[in-house]
């Protein structure tokens, strides 16, 4: 990433207007909130990997985490679903609240959260089925068998995910057979099949070559008039491309959050104008 | 020359050539296992000529036998001297024939040592006969005639020797026809008969036991009963009038030293005169012999006749084993890496378990005699067939028993193979599964058990060779040196996991050590072993298949 920073501009290493976004500032503040993080702390055993974090994911929006390695973004996302509770040695304080529900409370059903919150992974992990399981899987589980329904959804999700032409003729293959950029829109497909509200995405193209990450990316600017998308990327490029806001963390600390034209052109911070200019990380 | 040695083996080359060295004698070794008992045992079924030996005994008397040379040895001469045979003094070893001459209800033995120097004349004149008989092993000799009821039929001195051996040919086969009759009704409908009999038995003894001696009930099984002996008494005189016609013929037959014997048709399975024989008459009569070991029941103490039932008991008791193996070792290994929290306990246990897997297998059988058979089995007889005691149903060895001893003896194999399958699937497919709302039980049980079901079946295929070899275990909790019936038969419920059965391994050890005449049993007991690698090849083959099958189906994520 280093030699692609300084070709760029000697100040900002992303130049925001030529990404051809909106250049509108949106306000944080102004927006209707759909996950509200609460003084979150996270230990893997003695060592604090999430300091006290407090922010709001705006509802319908991308929110994107940035930072370098090791700063604790994927490990935020993957508080927002619970999957940390299948690490052993990891403890979470704090809250975040989905639609003013704490979803670390005890009385909270793990599955029906991670149906609300759905998460697709770095690398493809499509099941050794067929397509269609793959994208039936989710409603199989809650039961639905009615081969309509299934028809039905399976067709509009892999719509949805920009994958139907590609695949409706050979819907009964094996999942395995297709490319890596297929195969995680087949992720996605899969994931809003069962209709969440919450769209988590952990550097869904870093395993993809260009023209697929183009296509995810197109993807999550359709997806997100229906849901709300955070998207961890070590791409800043991808970053400003693809998102509304955008959230700094450094060290397990979130330094910066906010609109993500401002962030990439006038950071508030020093921290975050150094990592943007390419200084670390 | 140093420096060139020193560099060839920095190259490397002489590890590629140990390695493959090492490869190569291992081959080799297996191939020479194989050869040796495919040899040893398949020869056994060839009709080899029969020779007319006339030789000198260690008393210098003449003699003169009849017989097939079914080996030959150097032996010392230092050896034979101080056993009081005359040698020539210019010979260090001298060769030693092993002649089988049959007859053993008139000489008391098959076999005879003959020195090649004693030998005067050896040949195998043409119209030399063997009869295969259901008792006393082989006859070899000459052919007198054929009679019916006493009366002469045919005789080689007025008939000559064609139209004789045509005529016992025809009537050995209606004997042999009238005989598989008799066998069928004897083990089909009287067998069913019986069976019926006994069940109409254990209910009156259960309304005995259950003080319910409503005379309805009973005066309906007694009607039952007389039922079946209705049926069993016409049978019983069909039976009579078969082994009547079984009776009919006999054959006169003479041994190379002039004794005639005649014996009834009925004692004779086959005839053949091995040197009146083509090569391809031979081949014919080699073929049936061998389908005759696959496909019949044994006979002589089971030095003769086939070995159908320890065929099917192998297998049988294989499949069951497998069967309860499967699901039990796949749930432990499930338990042991999914759900237990990892520390010293399941450490312990996996220590344990692999330990579990040097048990000396003995000590499973006798496990499974005390537990199994003498507590479980003695419960449920005490519980579900107290009618039937004192004879116990499920309270002695049979085939559940040996099945579930042996699934006790091979689930460590199971539980570390699905353990290792387990281990590898990646947690990114989990995580996919569990991020879409299923539970951790839904994620295995739909994704993860599915991808490991190749890992299982190599434990299954493991497993399955260890138990397919296995007899000393099965001596103690199931397997008998002759199984009066199958574990598998017409009369309900079919599948009847309480009878004892025959096994392939333990047919090996039974000929060759417990029977009469070793000497005659011993490419038997080739063969036998030959076709326990056989069947535990197939056995195994069947299994990859389907490994092979599911690895193909659920090929591992390619990164």
């Amino acid at each position: 990433m280093t030699d692609q920073m300084n070709n760029e501009t000697p100040t900002h290493a992303v130049d925001i207007s030529a990404l051809g976004r909106d250049t509108e500032q949106r306000d944080l503040a102004k927006e209707e909130m759909c996950l509200e993080v609460k003084d979150l702390q996270l230990y893997y055993g003695e060592k604090r990997a999430l300091h006290g974090i407090n922010m709001k994911i705006p509802k319908n929006r991308v929110t994107a985490f940035i930072g370098p390695s090791g700063c604790g973004k994927s490990t935020l996302l993957r508080c927002f679903n619970r999957m940390n509770d299948l690490v052993d040695i990891c403890r979470i304080e704090g809250q975040i609240m989905l639609d003013n529900q704490n979803i670390y409370e005890r009385a909270v059903d793990v599955t029906e959260l991670r149906r609300r919150v759905g998460m697709v992974f770095q690398k493809p992990n499509p099941f050794p089925k067929s397509i269609y399981e793959n994208v039936a899987y989710g409603l199989r589980i809650q039961g639905i068998n009615n081969r309509r329904v299934l028809d039905e959804v399976v067709e509009s999700s892999l719509r949805g995910a920009a994958l139907w032409d590609e695949v409706k003729d050979r819907l009964h293959d094996s999942a395995l057979g297709m490319s890596g950029g297929q195969q995680q829109r087949l992720v996605i497909a899969r994931t809003i099949a069962v209709k969440p509200d919450v769209l988590l995405l952990d550097e869904p193209a870093s395993a993809l070559d260009p023209i697929s990450t183009l296509k995810i990316e197109e993807l999550i600017n359709e997806l997100k008039d229906q849901y709300t998308i955070v998207i961890v990327t070590h791409n800043m490029q991808q970053a400003a491309r693809v998102s509304d806001y955008t959230a700094f963390m450094y060290m397990g600390d979130l330094i910066e959050f906010g609109d993500t034209n401002q962030i990439f052109t006038n950071p508030g911070k020093k921290q975050t104008e150094d990592y943007i200019t390419g200084r670390y990380g | 020359m140093n420096v060139s040695v020193k560099d060839w083996f920095k190259s490397g080359a002489p590890w590629v050539w140990l390695n493959a060295g090492a490869v190569s004698l291992c081959v080799i070794m297996v191939i020479g296992l194989l050869g040796l008992i495919a040899v040893r045992g398949l020869g056994h079924f060839w009709p080899s000529n029969v020779y007319v030996t006339e030789f000198e005994n260690r008393a210098g008397e003449a003699r003169t036998i009849l017989g097939e040379i079914t080996d030959e040895k150097m032996v010392s001469a230092t050896q034979l001297t101080s056993a009081g045979y005359q040698v020539p003094d210019n010979m260090e070893y001298i060769p030693r024939q092993l002649l089988k001459v049959g007859n053993r209800d008139v000489y008391g033995q098959d076999f005879q040592w003959v020195l090649g120097t004693s030998i005067n004349s050896q040949h195998s004149p043409e119209n030399m006969i063997v009869l295969e008989r259901r008792e006393w092993g082989n006859f070899y000799g000459t052919l007198k005639s054929v009679k019916q009821a006493g009366e002469v039929i045919a005789s080689t001195e007025k008939d000559g020797f064609e139209a004789t051996w045509e005529e016992l040919q025809q009537r050995i086969e209606r004997a042999l026809a009238i005989q598989e009759d008799i066998h069928d009704i004897e083990t089909g409908a009287i067998g069913s008969i019986n069976y019926g009999l006994e069940r109409i038995r254990l209910k009156e003894r259960g309304l005995e036991l259950q003080g319910d001696m409503d005379p309805i009930k009973l005066q309906v099984l007694a009607e039952e009963r007389a039922e079946l002996d209705a049926e069993y008494d016409v049978l019983k005189e069909e039976l009579n009038a078969l082994y009547q016609q079984a009776q009919r013929d006999q054959v006169v037959v003479e041994t190379i030293q002039g004794n005639q014997i005649e014996m009834a048709l009925s004692k004779v399975v086959l005839a053949y005169a091995p040197n009146n024989m083509g090569v391809f008459d031979k081949i014919g009569h080699y073929f049936g012999k061998l389908g005759e070991f696959l496909l019949d029941d044994p006979r002589e103490a089971n030095t003769e006749g086939g070995i159908y039932p320890a065929i099917f008991g192998t297998v049988m008791m294989v499949l069951l084993m497998s069967i309860m193996v499967t699901p039990f070792g796949v749930v432990a290994a499930v338990y042991l890496r999914e759900y237990a929290k990892q520390g010293t306990v399941t450490r312990v246990i996996r220590i344990a378990v692999n330990n579990l897997a040097g048990v000396p297998s003995i000590v499973y059988g006798v496990f499974g005699l005390g537990f199994f058979i003498y507590f479980l089995g003695g419960s449920i007889d005490q519980l579900f067939y107290p009618e039937a005691l004192p004879a116990p149903t499920f309270g002695t060895p049979g085939l559940l028993w040996a099945s579930l001893t042996l699934a006790i003896l091979t689930v460590p194999v199971v539980i570390v193979a699905t353990e290792e399958g387990l281990s590898r699937i990646p947690r990114a497919v989990r995580e996919g599964s569990l991020a879409l709302g299923a539970t951790k039980f839904e994620t295995l049980w739909k994704v993860v058990l599915p991808m490991s079901s190749p890992a299982i079946m190599t434990g299954v295929i493991l497993a399955i060779a260890r138990a397919a070899g296995e007899v000393a275990p099965l001596m103690l909790v199931g397997v008998v040196k002759l199984a009066p019936s199958l574990p598998l038969d017409g009369n309900f419920p079919f599948l009847h996991l309480d009878r004892k059965f025959m096994h392939l391994g333990f047919h090996i050890y039974d000929v060759g050590f417990q029977s009469p005449n070793v000497e005659a049993a011993r490419p038997l007991v080739y063969a036998t072993a030959l076709l326990l690698v056989v069947v535990i090849a197939v056995l195994n083959l069947a299994a990859v298949a389907i490994r092979n099958n599911l690895r193909e189906k659920y090929k591992s994520l390619e990164h």
